[in-house]
C-alpha cells in the first residue's frame, strides 16, 4: 500500500522531514482541503438566505492560501479535539475513548467561543449545550458526503511485522527456534526454480508455487483476520519476486542463443549427420527391404543420440528436430521420402506453392509484358 | 466529577438524546470521511473503535468549519461594494474566500490568522471544488 503522496497534484512530494512547512504534500491534507473546499461551498446558501432577499450567495472561489489555512484549522480542531478526549480519558482512568469525553473535549474547545449552558459548572455532560448545537446543525445542514469516494484511506495503521511460523503454519527447522518467530523466507523455492529448465520455468513455477505454499498458508488462514491474511500474502510474493527474477534473467540470454548460434551450426551439422543416415537408409533400403517408417526412426535415433550429446537444454533439441525435419525434406531424393517430409511439416507445401506461385506471376508477368508491347508496337 | 448526581430523571432524558443523537450518526454522512477524522484523531492520540463518535468528531469538525466560512462571508459581503463589484461582479456574482475576510473570522474562534502582506496570491477559479483543488 503505497500512501497517495502524489495525490497533492500541484505541489512536488517533500522529504518527511519537511512535511510540517508544506503540507499541501500530504495525501490527507489534500482530502480535508477538498473537504473544507465542500462544506464552505455547500453550507453557505443556507445561513445566507435568511439575511437576505436576494438568491442565496456562496463561496464559488478560494483563495489558495485562504483555503489551505482553513483546512489546517479544521485538521487542528479535529487533533486538538483528538488529544482533549484523549487527555479526559486517560484522567478517567481508561484507554479506550468514550462519547462524553469528546463532549468534554468539545465544550473545552467552545469555551472561548461559548455556549448554552458554559456558566453553568455542574450541568449533566450529556446536557451539553455543544451537543445540542451540533444536534441543530446536523438538522439544518443539508447531508453532503464527500464528492469521492475513498478507496481505502491509504494510511499505514501499523507496519505489518513478517509472520511468525505460527501464522504461516510451518514448523521450525531446528528445535531451538521457537514458533513465534518470524518465519524464515522459503530459500528451497529459488533453488527449485533454478534447477529447472528454461522451456518449463515458465509453466512450473506457478504450480510449484500454488503446490508448495498456498496450501501451508489456507491451513492457518482459514479462520483468520485480515491482517493475517495479507501479511503471509507478503511473503509469498517476495520469493515470487525472487523466481520471477530467474526467468527474467535468464530468458533473454537463452532466446539470443536460440537465434543467433544453434540456428547456424546444428544446420551444418545435421546435414552431415542425416547425408550419413540416408546414405545408411539407401543402403539398408535396398538390400534388405526394410520399411521406411522403421528406417526414419532409426535415424531418428541416432539424430537423437547425437543430439542429446551436444545438446545440454531440452530446448535445444525441439530447435534441432524442427530443422532437421527441414534438412530431411531437402535431401530426401526418394518418394517415399519426400512425401514424409511433406507429412511431417505443412510449411514445406508452402515451398512448392511458393514456387509454383512465383512461376505462375513470373509467367502473367511475361504476358502482360508481351501485351505492353503488343499495345505500343500497334500504337507506334 | 459531581454534575452526574444532581438530576436523575433529567440526566436520563439527556443521556436519551445524547445517545440518539449518536445511533442517529450511523445513517448521517458528514462531509468529512471517516478515514480522514480517524486518520487525525489517531495521530493526536485518541483512539477509539466506534464509528458514531469518529463521525461526531467529524460532525463537530463540519460545523466549526461552516460557521467560520459563514463569517467570513458575512466579512466578504459587508465589505465596501465597489471594491467587489468593479472587479469581479460585472462577470459574475463570484464570492472569492480570501485571507483577509478568514483572518476576521478566525479571530472570533480564537485563531489568530495574520495575513501576509505581500504574498501574491492567485484565486483559484472554478465551479467544482473537486476540482479545482487538485
Amino acid at each position: 500500500m503505497s500512501n497517495g503522496g502524489g495525490d497533492g497534484g500541484s505541489q512536488q512530494r517533500e522529504l518527511p522531514g519537511k512535511r510540517k512547512l508544506f503540507r499541501g504534500s500530504d495525501f490527507a491534507f489534500s482530502i480535508a482541503r477538498m473537504a473544507v473546499a465542500q462544506i464552505c461551498e455547500s453550507v453557505e446558501v443556507n445561513s445566507y438566505q435568511e439575511s437576505q432577499t436576494r438568491e442565496g450567495v456562496r463561496f464559488s472561489s478560494f483563495q489558495e492560501s485562504a483555503l489551505e489555512t482553513l483546512t489546517d484549522v479544521a485538521v487542528q480542531y479535529i487533533q486538538s479535539i483528538g488529544k482533549t478526549a484523549h487527555l479526559y480519558t486517560n484522567i478517567a482512568g481508561r484507554v479506550d475513548g468514550h462519547s462524553l469525553d469528546i463532549v468534554q473535549a468539545l465544550e473545552d474547545l467552545g469555551s472561548g467561543l461559548g455556549f448554552a449552558g458554559v456558566s453553568d459548572a455542574d450541568h449533566c455532560l450529556a446536557d451539553s449545550g455543544v451537543v445540542k448545537d451540533i444536534i441543530r446543525y446536523t438538522g439544518e445542514a443539508e447531508e453532503m458526503p464527500f464528492v469521492y469516494s475513498l478507496p481505502r484511506f491509504p494510511f499505514s495503521k501499523e507496519k505489518k511485522p513478517a509472520p511468525s511460523f505460527s501464522e504461516v503454519g510451518a514448523e521450525p527447522p531446528d528445535e531451538h527456534i521457537p514458533i513465534w518467530l518470524p518465519a524464515f523466507p522459503e530459500t528451497k523455492l529459488c533453488d527449485r526454480s533454478e534447477e529447472t529448465n528454461a522451456a518449463t520455468i515458465e509453466g512450473e513455477i506457478p504450480r510449484k508455487e500454488n503446490g508448495s505454499s498456498l496450501p501451508s498458508m489456507q491451513h492457518s488462514f482459514d479462520g483468520g483476520r485480515l491482517d493475517i491474511h495479507k501479511s503471509p500474502k507478503d511473503v509469498r510474493e517476495s520469493p515470487k519476486a525472487v523466481v520471477e527474477g530467474n526467468p527474467f534473467l535468464t530468458a533473454p540470454l537463452r532466446i539470443v542463443e536460440k537465434n543467433v548460434s544453434p540456428v547456424v551450426r546444428p544446420l551444418e551439422i545435421s546435414n552431415e549427420v542425416v547425408r550419413t543416415n540416408h546414405v545408411a537408409d539407401k543402403h539398408m533400403r535396398n538390400n534388405h527391404h526394410i520399411p521406411v517408417l522403421e528406417a526414419s526412426a532409426s535415424s531418428d535415433k541416432i539424430n537423437n543420440k547425437n543430439w542429446l550429446a551436444e545438446s545440454e537444454d531440452g530446448e535445444k533439441e525441439d530447435v534441432a528436430r524442427k530443422q532437421r525435419t527441414l534438412v530431411r525434406f531437402k535431401i530426401g531424393t526418394t518418394k517415399r521420402s519426400t512425401c514424409l517430409a511433406k507429412s511431417r511439416s505443412f510449411q514445406e507445401e508452402g515451398w512448392f506453392q511458393e514456387n509454383e506461385d512465383k512461376r505462375e506471376k513470373k509467367s502473367e508477368i511475361k504476358e502482360k509484358r508481351e501485351r505492353i508491347d503488343s499495345q505500343l508496337s500497334t500504337q507506334m | 466529577m459531581n454534575h452526574g448526581q444532581q438530576s436523575g430523571e433529567a440526566k436520563h432524558e439527556d443521556d436519551a438524546a445524547l445517545t440518539e443523537f449518536l445511533a442517529s450518526l450511523m445513517d448521517y454522512t458528514p462531509t468529512i470521511p471517516d478515514d480522514l477524522v480517524e486518520h487525525y484523531l489517531a495521530k493526536s492520540g485518541f483512539q477509539c473503535p466506534d464509528v458514531r463518535l469518529i463521525r461526531l468528531v467529524a460532525v463537530a469538525t463540519q460545523k466549526f468549519v461552516a460557521d467560520v466560512a459563514s463569517d467570513a462571508l458575512q466579512h466578504c459581503k459587508a465589505r465596501p461594494a465597489p471594491v467587489v463589484k468593479d472587479k469581479k461582479q460585472q462577470k459574475d456574482k463570484r464570492l472569492i474566500l480570501t485571507m483577509e475576510d478568514l483572518s476576521k473570522a478566525l479571530r472570533e474562534y480564537g485563531v489568530n490568522v495574520k495575513h501576509p502582506e505581500y504574498f501574491a496570491d492567485s484565486p483559484s477559479t472554478g465551479m467544482d471544488p473537486a476540482t479545482r483543488d487538485e
